[in-house]
């Protein structure tokens, strides 16, 4: 029960947007708790990349200017996706932990997926995305 | 019907009626004269309306108006699955109110986001201390399998559920409404919060959070406040269910009982490591740097009393275990309706003293859950007071107690082999000029009866028994520790 979750689990690596040539668009809105920091966003293709062995397909940042924001991703390839999310609340960059490990800032997965003693596995929280998909993430606990 | 070895032998019995031996004979007949104690660890189906106890002995003593608040587990069992542990069900915070010589008894299910989650799949799934879990569920925080069922703590003008993985709950100490996880600092979100907090008679309140080989000491004010949080490490990963304190130290006795592996269930983690003896580490509360290490031999335990000093020397009881298999095993039987196999916990007094060594007194008493003067924490006092029973078939007691430490003599009542009995609180006495002017207040559970009894009993006329009890119309389980709001 100690070590459920850990910051590097969830760490979100940011890597160069690729090119894309399809028309999938991928907007996830975002409910935060309160106003401040920022929307740390990062979207995978895969459940090897999810699952920590590679980078994410595309990464955001978007400033908590309300308690309602939201990211989009434009222009991917139809398939299967799934998202992490955390809600830096003193916009200092990093998932803030507790002493013992465990995350003290909001952190959500597509699909408002929750996992069992750790990140939301890939199966829980991948959607298939074609044309315009959209999807409403609480941050606010 | 929960399965019992009980119900097994009777329907053994019952078959061979033909061929009854003599064992099988004299097993019905025990099975028969045993009560159902299974309902110490029966379910409650919804939560308990304020409702009027009946008067069935006695009469209320004057002056004695106050609020007692007790908490313990009491859903185990659904449809798609069931907790496998006596430790891992719903927190169900009763409230037993007495004034103007009646009683009124309310109890509620602690909201928490582990029953809401258990609710909607009608199946408990969440991993917890003897309980494996199950891959539904949901666990993205501590918090969302804290079952909030151990124990109350008064801060401020809230009542906390507490547990030990996780954080308190705050509850509406009159209608018992859920309001919500409390976080003390927001940088300390989600940390372990035992459920034994110690309390100085000025209202201060101590508390540990264990984390391995290393815990969180918390320091609030009387109402709830943070007023410190501080990392100490740890000599090892032993399990605290309970520390104690001085006016001027923490105790914290680290049991052979180890955690080696992360895993669940949680004591799956744990090993007995008797050859490593039991260390005793001792904080000054002023400077949590200035620690002291003492060694002691090997015993298992989950509860402590408040300790006190005689000159350098600190003393506390204990309830002393031989082992810990009743926290990895046996607690499971009990909820199974199994009977036990294992020795009860025996009273012991420890002496840390000044030149390092340690005394360890086991007096020949079985006791467990021992509670003592609150206005006397941390300073010099006699009088314990514990459950205590003979039979070993249970972990459940049949027998209220008072062990005065001045002398070592016991004095008890027992209930007979038809009640559950609680932990009980010591309640000094309006007006109280020494130790015994108290009362001890607590409930039973009547398995003849099926209902739920609180009584009060004198303490320095404890082997009278009690000089009221009142009567619900509802039976709850037995439940783990409670405080008195006076």
């Amino acid at each position: 029960m100690k070590a459920l979750i850990t910051a590097a689990a969830l760490a979100l690596t940011a890597v160069p947007a690729v090119a894309q040539d399809a028309a999938t668009d991928i907007t996830f809105t975002f409910a935060v708790g309160q106003p401040t920091g920022q929307v740390m966003v990062a979207l995978y293709d895969s459940a090897a990349a999810y699952g920590g062995s590679g980078a994410p397909v595309r990464v955001a940042r978007v400033e908590a200017s309300g308690t309602v924001i939201s990211a989009t991703f434009e222009d991917l390839p139809a398939g299967d996706y799934a998202m992490k999310a955390f809600h830096d609340v003193d916009g200092d960059g990093r998932m803030a932990t507790n002493p013992f490990g465990m995350p003290t800032e909001p952190f959500a997965f597509s699909n408002n997926a929750v996992g069992n003693m750790g990140p939301a596995g890939w199966d829980r929280a991948h959607f298939s995305a074609a044309g315009s998909v959209a999807q409403t993430i609480n941050l606010a606990r | 019907m929960i399965p019992s070895r009980r119900s097994f032998l009777m329907g053994a019995a019952a078959l061979s009626a033909a061929v009854a031996t003599p064992d099988l004979v004299r097993a019905a007949q025990a099975a028969a004269a045993t009560p159902d104690w299974a309902l110490a660890t029966a379910d409650v189906e919804t939560d308990i309306a304020p409702r009027a106890l009946s008067l069935v002995h006695g009469r209320a003593p004057a002056g004695l108006e106050g609020v007692l608040f007790r908490n313990g587990p009491a859903r185990f069992r659904r449809p798609g699955g069931s907790a496998r542990h006596w430790f891992d069900g719903d927190g169900m915070v009763r409230r037993f109110a007495i004034g103007d010589g009646r009683a009124e008894l309310s109890a509620r299910f602690v909201d928490t986001r582990k029953r809401r989650q258990e609710t909607r799949l009608d199946a408990m799934v969440m991993p917890g201390f003897g309980t494996p879990g199950d891959p539904r569920a949901e666990i993205g925080s501590p918090d969302d399998a804290n079952a909030a069922n151990t124990s109350v703590l008064r801060a401020g003008d809230q009542l906390w559920a507490l547990w030990e993985g996780g954080s308190p709950v705050a509850l509406d100490p009159v209608t018992l409404e859920t309001r919500d996880y409390v976080t003390l600092r927001p940088d300390l979100r989600a940390m372990p919060f035992l459920a034994h907090p110690r309390i100085e008679p000025g209202g201060r309140i101590w508390n540990l959070g264990m984390g391995g080989d290393q815990a969180i000491v918390w320091r609030l004010s009387p109402d709830g406040a943070l007023e410190d949080a501080s990392l100490i490490p740890l000599p090892r990963a032993s399990y605290v269910h309970d520390f104690t304190a001085t006016e001027r130290h923490l105790v914290i006795v680290l049991q052979p009982w180890v955690r080696e592996r992360q895993t669940m269930p949680f004591a799956d983690g744990f090993a007995w490591r008797p050859e490593t003896g039991t260390q005793i580490l001792v904080l000054d509360k002023d400077d949590l740097n200035r620690r002291r290490l003492y060694e002691a031999e090997a015993f298992g335990f989950f509860h402590l009393g408040d300790a006190w000093m005689e000159g350098g020397d600190i003393l506390f009881d204990l309830a002393l275990h031989r082992d810990m298999d009743f926290a990895a095993r046996g607690a499971s039987e009990v909820v199974a309706g199994m009977p036990l196999d294992s020795e009860p916990a025996h009273l012991g007094l420890m002496r840390l003293k000044a030149d390092g060594s340690t005394e360890l007194s086991r007096l020949a008493v079985i006791g467990e859950f021992p509670r003592s003067d609150p206005a006397r924490a941390g300073l010099m006092r006699r009088l314990s007071v514990h459950t205590t029973g003979d039979h070993t078939q249970t972990p459940f007691a049949q027998a209220i107690a008072v062990t005065d430490w001045s002398g070592g003599q016991t004095r008890r009542f027992d209930f007979g082999a038809d009640h559950v009995v609680d932990e009980m609180v010591y309640v000094a006495k309006p007006g109280a000029r020494s130790e015994s002017d108290a009362w001890l207040i607590g409930p039973s559970l009547n398995l003849t009866e099926r209902v739920t009894e609180l009584h009060v009993l004198d303490i320095a006329d404890v082997e009278a028994g009690p000089v009221a009890t009142w009567r619900a119309d509802v039976a709850l389980p037995a439940a783990f520790h409670g405080i008195w709001a006076g």
